[in-house]
């Protein structure tokens, strides 16, 4: 078998998946942005029974409502500027573990790996729920750290129901996506290079920032696509944590299939953090590969 | 080699008992709207298993159904969300032969413009969405909440503010808003609409949350003094708060402008797996002992006349379960929207959300 052939057949199976799964479901997804939607959800005909208050045929309304008002541009603003703090507060918790985890002997990092992804056997709306009593205000953890403002002279403040607690589930939900790509990458690294650095008189700061660093970067891009994709269409951490200020984008294109039975708006919106997700994956590729050569 | 033989000979005929898996009912229900001791006995009855999986909302419940949901047998939605089943052609027609207690509801709840005739559904229990709350913190801030002013009115919000939390439905939050406001539940005038929503803004920064699905949790551990949810919720609430003997009660208050009054029916989806199983299971929730278990552990209004007088005589005290004739008359049953009104409700209410 020639290897063009072997590679068809290795790659078969999930370019099909991904075909089937992926790219079906956003082509109906274009298609029904384009519609009226139907009494009940789902769509309205797309020829009618000649009843003219019927909507029916193609339409761009709804792209037109999407850009019209500028809430639904601020929420998506809103919705990104929440991913990227979650991002960014992974990395900084994540980076320090993952070394540490890549540096420690070889005997113990598997079990330190297996503890990084040991919240993973629980379902994660119960780890959610676990926040919500954690963050709740009559918790030691609330108490404590109202106790601890009010030493400054700060108004206790609750944390439940507040933005705070979004980012806190956010994050708690997504360091194990940023920490297990960034072990990956340095746990590869050749501990002769440090070695040499030191040798010719660099010191611990110098050899992170110039050698360490730059050579974890595809695990920083790779690690940051895996916790800013999912973050930004997330809806189940603002329903549960969020108080009434915390509506996501994923909560608005969940609102429109499942209560406001506007499927063609909820596409509309679909296709925009899509688009969004894809440009950042594409982006995180791309520099991951600059570096790399 | 024979025995061998002999053996998996046997094992291939007993298979097909292996095989046979106990009957299954799928209920597709509310969170909290049945005790397990009424699943029990009727599992106990039918010699089959009940399978429950829930909703929160009927909107989500259509959306479910709309995009293909299948494998329900019985499900419980509101009249108005049973008008929109019908109209889908999502319901299996009942058969009355196989439901005789249906003669136990009472007549005022049967034959409603929702399903004339009651061809598809049958009337099962009553909610009211109203206010519960907290007694010992309301009487500590002297607010007296019978009136829907204890969620919408920013004076007396300013003692409550992140202690509230208000459905995270945009039909009963705007008919809560509406009916402060003296209109009707159904009230599709936009003016009036747009006046709720002013109402509904202005009250938002007090609210600790839109919350749908975790309020009974959080009036019983205390963290929320007042929440707008489901009569039978805040009886649940009341419940859970005396199994963990904490100082206070939730109860519920009937708000003096009148409040959303929710009749929900059983009915069959058209391609239940089971309508046998599912006949029985109406049947079987109609007959006045199940019934009263409606209100006898979950607190739910109850419009099955055999049941009265299995009903726990302190509970025909509360108000909230069984309205006197005055707060009967200010009820109302929401109806469906049209796509025209279902449009501008849903744009209010994303606007709600955001600002």
């Amino acid at each position: 078998m020639s290897t063009r052939v072997q590679k068809w057949i290795l790659s078969g199976p999930p370019l099909l998946y991904l075909l089937v799964f992926f790219a079906v479901p956003v082509g109906i997804m274009v298609l029904a942005s384009f519609r009226y939607a139907g009494e009940f959800g789902g769509l309205a005909p797309l020829f009618g029974t000649g009843d003219p208050d019927e909507l029916t045929g193609l339409t761009l309304e709804s792209y037109q409502r999407f850009f019209d008002d500028r809430i639904y541009l601020e929420l998506f603003a809103k919705s990104f500027v929440y991913a990227v703090v979650t991002t960014v507060a992974c990395l900084a918790c994540a980076y320090p573990l993952s070394l540490m985890i890549a540096r420690s002997p070889k005997k113990s990092r598997d079990l330190l790996v297996l503890l990084v992804i040991l919240p993973f056997w629980s379902n994660f709306l119960i780890r959610v729920y676990a926040w919500m009593i954690i963050l709740g205000p009559q918790s030691l953890f609330t108490r404590a750290f109202n106790g601890l403002t009010g030493a400054f002279g700060l108004e206790p403040m609750p944390l439940l129901f507040s933005p705070i607690a979004v980012l806190i589930g956010l994050v708690y939900v997504h360091l194990p996506f940023m920490v297990l790509p960034l072990y990956a990458n340095l746990e590869k690294h050749d501990p002769a290079l440090l070695d040499a650095a030191q040798d010719l008189g660099a010191n611990a700061w110098q050899r992170f920032w110039r050698i360490t660093f730059p050579l974890s970067l595809p695990g920083v891009y790779a690690g940051a696509a895996l916790v800013f994709i999912p973050a930004l269409g997330i809806f189940a951490i603002p329903d549960l944590l969020g108080g009434t200020d915390s509506m996501l984008i994923g909560n608005l294109v969940k609102q429109q299939f499942l209560d406001a039975r506007d499927w063609p708006f909820g596409s509309v919106l679909s296709i925009v953090l899509t688009a969004a997700a894809i440009l950042f994956a594409g982006l995180a590729a791309w520099f991951g590969r600059q570096k790399r050569t | 080699m024979k025995k061998l033989l002999v053996a998996f000979a046997a094992v291939l005929v007993s298979l097909p008992a292996f095989a046979q898996k106990p009957a299954v009912l799928h209920l597709y229900n509310w969170n909290n709207y049945m005790s397990d001791e009424t699943i029990k006995r009727f599992e106990a009855t039918c010699a089959c298993k009940v399978k429950q999986t829930y909703y929160s909302d009927n909107d989500e419940l259509i959306a479910k159904l709309q995009a293909g949901g299948t494998g329900y047998d019985v499900m419980v939605p509101t009249m108005n969300a049973v008008a929109a089943l019908i109209k889908m052609n999502a319901l299996l027609p009942l058969d009355p032969a196989k439901i005789p207690n249906l003669k136990n509801v009472m007549p005022q709840y049967l034959n409603t413009e929702f399903d004339p005739g009651n061809k598809y559904s049958a009337p099962y229990a009553m909610t009211i969405t109203l206010v519960g709350y907290n007694d010992k913190k309301m009487k500590e801030l002297g607010i007296t909440p019978d009136s829907w002013a204890t969620i919408f009115d920013p004076a007396i919000l300013a003692k409550l503010k992140g202690k509230v939390t208000v459905m995270d439905s945009q039909r009963e939050l705007m008919a809560a808003a509406l009916k402060y406001r003296g209109y009707s539940a159904n009230d599709v005038d936009e003016k009036h609409l747009m006046e709720a929503k002013e109402v509904i803004l202005a009250a938002k920064p007090y609210w600790a949350a839109f919350n749908a699905s975790s309020y009974i949790k959080e009036l019983t551990v205390g963290n929320i003094w007042l929440a707008h949810g489901f009569s039978n919720d805040m009886f649940q609430a009341d419940l859970d708060a005396k199994a963990a003997k904490r100082p206070f009660r939730v109860l519920p208050a009937m708000p003096k402008e009148g409040a959303v009054l929710a009749l929900d029916a059983m009915v069959i989806h058209k391609s239940a797996p089971r309508p046998d199983l599912a006949h029985q299971f109406i049947d079987f929730m109609l007959q006045g002992q199940n019934a009263a278990d409606l209100t006898n552990m979950i607190g739910s209004g109850n419009p099955n006349q055999e049941a009265q007088k299995f009903i726990a005589p302190e509970l025909k005290q509360i108000k909230a379960i069984f309205p006197d004739a005055d707060t009967a008359k200010k009820l109302e049953m929401l109806k469906d929207l049209n796509p025209k009104q279902r449009r501008f409700a849903n744009r209010l209410w994303t606007e709600i959300k955001l600002k």
